[in-house]
């Protein structure tokens, strides 16, 4: 008895050892079999990305029978990166994947999981065929590497309740700090129950919430200073303290609705809000009232007094495709090729504009008569085309993380609750960064 | 036991070892070494550092929040979704009829999703919710729910007691349903009725469904993740902030794979110390009453 479960239980070992290795031979796709390469594409866990992606894949193989792609979305349990993280760790990453923001990418980076695309051949005809120049040039990695290729980039821009601005005697949008107090004052007097910007994440420490409040201001106050080079804080101390102080004015003033509220800005309960592209397609279906020119206008972040409004800049929410070291040389360089030739065709960013509404991120996205059509169907787009260049990604630091929940438990949230003065919030932030970065 | 039936114990056992060996102890054993390590689960090298990040972790503001997170939960969570369950099922068991269709309709919020009931409960509490609204211009009320230390642990309990209340019913629905009728008969002769009866007879003859349901809750309270991701993301000032959040912050957001490990073989032993004091607590009182 002792001698066969003794077999048995080893056999079980066994069984589930083997089972527990069994994982995909290669990472990035099969094997290479007589002249034919093929790799795994990732595209985006959504449906229009994911056929925007297939359909290219599937005219590419029609044009070159040597490769193989296979698209398929990326794992989003719990997120799009602990998916890729994941896929990394077993050792079933794909060659190539879009859906990489800057931030991600320079951990992906910093640990040597994804390849330099400078150093592909035919990189810089990529460049020079999508009009990209002067866009991926804000995007260089500290070491000088481009990790990330920007598929498409959404100049955050604030939109303004353009109605209620006129009622209050405005004409257009405010550029400047003063002019956004002075309507904010004015606001209130006319209605206490109304605030100029209803954004509940201004109290919390969330990471990435930084980037569609601090970001977007200090982008347009420091005129895109980079905030973070390689492991050195370089952020603009003016900039930053007179950022802050902004905020703290917001709230001195009860401007600031800092609570979960539903549809604040549709509802007119607020005037201001942070906006990108995405929230056009939610509107059409759910508040066809919100038409550009009548009920909201968009606008540049303000600046402050003395800073000339015409060289804000602000934040860039943008994604794009990185290639991934475990694939092996064939299957990079195929899937490199595989990108250039997608974006040797403007018209393949205009169906991804199309289908996805986000912007291709070119150079001569507002120029270019390609999308010139596409526009005058879509003119609240014009906006978001123009400011491509002048829009900055997110800190290429693979403390990103770490670095944006600082900005918002040492600055952003206390001076909000009225708990810092600015400048003591903005050194307090400072020390705390430099600690994390060292 | 002959060889043969000893050998057909092993087959039909072996699907669950085998699941187990794959799914929980190599996994252990794998997590265990990884909490002893800086590994990133992307970078090719790595370190052993030893208990690097148990030390890291015992400093840590945010695990000792985690730490204390929970047994406010567990404060708030378990005698709220017992007591629900309980007067549930009690009065399920009372109906005379449609016993099955009451308990499938109070079993239903266990099965709607996490983030789904957690967006609701949001939109309910919004500021401009209607229920907000009415607060304001009746009473003058202005309350930030989910913006308060105490008021949003509250939420986040009764919200999983009205996720979990339904089903844990059904455990003391069985309960009730196995306490014979005649030692209510014979309570009734001793003049044992209402509420003496529920105290004197329901409540001790369901030592076995009470323990079962409270030992679910307690162990439900150390793996938290949704509901507060969406509802407060741990916030505010960490008020909210469970072990799962911190290890999902630390694992993926910041890629500290080691330390996260770290913290969650400090979880598991955490949970697993504190279920054992439940479990004694409860088999002392259930000794008191005749269950040995």
């Amino acid at each position: 008895m002792k001698k066969y479960s003794m077999r048995f239980i080893m056999m079980m070992i066994i069984v589930a050892i083997v089972a527990s290795g069994c994982q995909s031979g290669s990472s990035g796709g099969e094997e290479s079999s007589e002249g034919t390469v093929s790799f795994n594409f990732w595209s985006a866990p959504n449906p229009s990305q994911q056929a925007f992606w297939t359909e290219m894949a599937d005219k590419y193989m029609e044009e070159n029978d040597g490769v193989k792609i296979e698209v398929t979305p990326m794992p989003e349990s719990p997120s799009s990166e602990a998916g890729i993280q994941s896929a990394i760790a077993a050792g079933n990453a794909p060659a190539i994947s879009e859906n990489i923001s800057r931030g991600f990418a320079a951990q992906l980076a910093a640990s040597s999981a994804i390849v330099p695309l400078n150093e592909f051949d035919g990189y810089d005809e990529l460049i020079q065929k999508r009009e990209m120049k002067e866009t991926i040039s804000t995007w260089k990695f500290s070491d000088d590497n481009q990790y990330v290729l920007p598929i498409y980039s959404n100049a955050m821009l604030f939109g303004w309740r353009i109605d209620v601005l006129n009622e209050l005697g405005f004409d257009e949008a405010p550029k400047t700090y003063s002019e956004v107090i002075e309507i904010g004052k004015k606001l209130k007097e006319q209605d206490s129950e109304k605030f100029l910007w209803a954004r509940a994440d201004l109290v919390k420490p969330t990471w990435w919430a930084r980037w569609f409040d601090f970001f977007m201001l200090y982008n347009a106050a420091s005129e895109g200073n980079k905030f973070v080079d390689g492991s050195e804080f370089i952020a603009d101390d003016e900039a930053g303290v007179e950022t802050l102080g902004f905020l703290d004015n917001l709230s001195k003033n009860d401007l600031l609705l800092t609570r979960e509220a539903t549809d604040p800005f549709e509802t007119g309960q607020a005037l201001m809000m942070d906006i990108g592209p995405w929230t056009f397609p939610y509107w059409a279906d759910k508040f066809p009232e919100m038409k550009m020119g009548e009920t909201f206008e968009l606008s540049m972040p303000p600046v402050p007094d003395g800073v000339d409004p015409a060289n804000a800049k602000t934040f860039a929410d943008t994604k794009g495709i990185s290639i991934y070291a475990s694939a092996t040389k064939e299957q990079q360089q195929a899937a490199f090729d595989f990108v250039n030739w997608v974006y040797s065709d403007a018209e393949n960013d205009m169906k991804w504009f199309e289908e996805t509404n986000l912007p291709p991120a070119r150079d001569d996205l507002s120029t270019n008569e390609t999308f010139t059509s596409y526009f005058e169907e879509n003119p609240q787009l014009i906006k978001y085309a123009e400011n491509i260049p002048n829009a900055v990604p997110p800190i290429d630091n693979e403390k990103t993380v770490e670095v944006q929940e600082l900005i918002g438990k040492e600055a952003v949230n206390p001076v909000i609750k009225g708990e810092t003065d600015p400048k003591e919030a903005w050194n307090n932030m400072k020390e705390a960064i430099n600690g994390v970065l060292k | 036991m002959n060889k043969s039936n000893a050998r057909l114990g092993w087959l039909f056992a072996s699907p669950y070892l085998i699941y187990s060996l794959i799914f929980f102890l190599f996994p252990l054993i794998w997590a265990t070494y990884l909490a002893f390590t800086n590994w990133n689960l992307i970078a090719p090298d790595y370190e052993f550092v030893g208990i690097q990040n148990f030390i890291q972790a015992f400093f840590s503001e945010s695990v000792r929040a985690a730490f204390f997170v929970t047994y406010k939960f567990l404060g708030m969570f378990v005698p709220i979704v017992v007591a629900g369950a309980l007067f549930l099922a009690v009065m399920i068991h009372s109906l005379p009829k449609f016993k099955g269709l009451f308990s499938v309709a109070f079993f239903l919020p266990y099965l709607a999703s996490g983030v789904a009931s957690a967006i609701v409960v949001n939109g309910i509490l919004s500021y401009n919710s209607p229920f907000n609204i009415w607060l304001r211009g009746t009473f003058g009320l202005d309350i930030d729910w989910l913006g308060s230390s105490i008021l949003a642990p509250l939420i986040i309990a009764l919200m999983m007691a009205w996720k979990f209340a339904g089903y844990y019913a059904l455990l003391f629905v069985a309960g009730l349903e196995s306490i014979p009728k005649e030692i209510y008969e014979a309570a009734e002769i001793d003049g044992a009725v209402g509420w003496k009866r529920f105290w004197k007879i329901t409540l001790p003859m369901l030592y076995p469904s009470f323990y079962t349901v409270t030992i679910l809750a307690v162990g439900l309270m150390f793996g938290i993740f949704t509901e507060p991701y969406v509802l407060t993301g741990g916030g505010p000032d960490l008020a909210t902030h469970t072990w799962q959040l911190e290890i999902y912050s630390q694992a993926f957001e910041r890629l500290n794979a080691g330390f996260g490990t770290a913290i969650a073989v400090i979880n598991s032993v955490v949970t697993f110390g504190s279920i054992l004091i439940f479990r004694k607590i409860l088999e002392k009182w259930g000794a008191k009453h005749g269950w040995e």
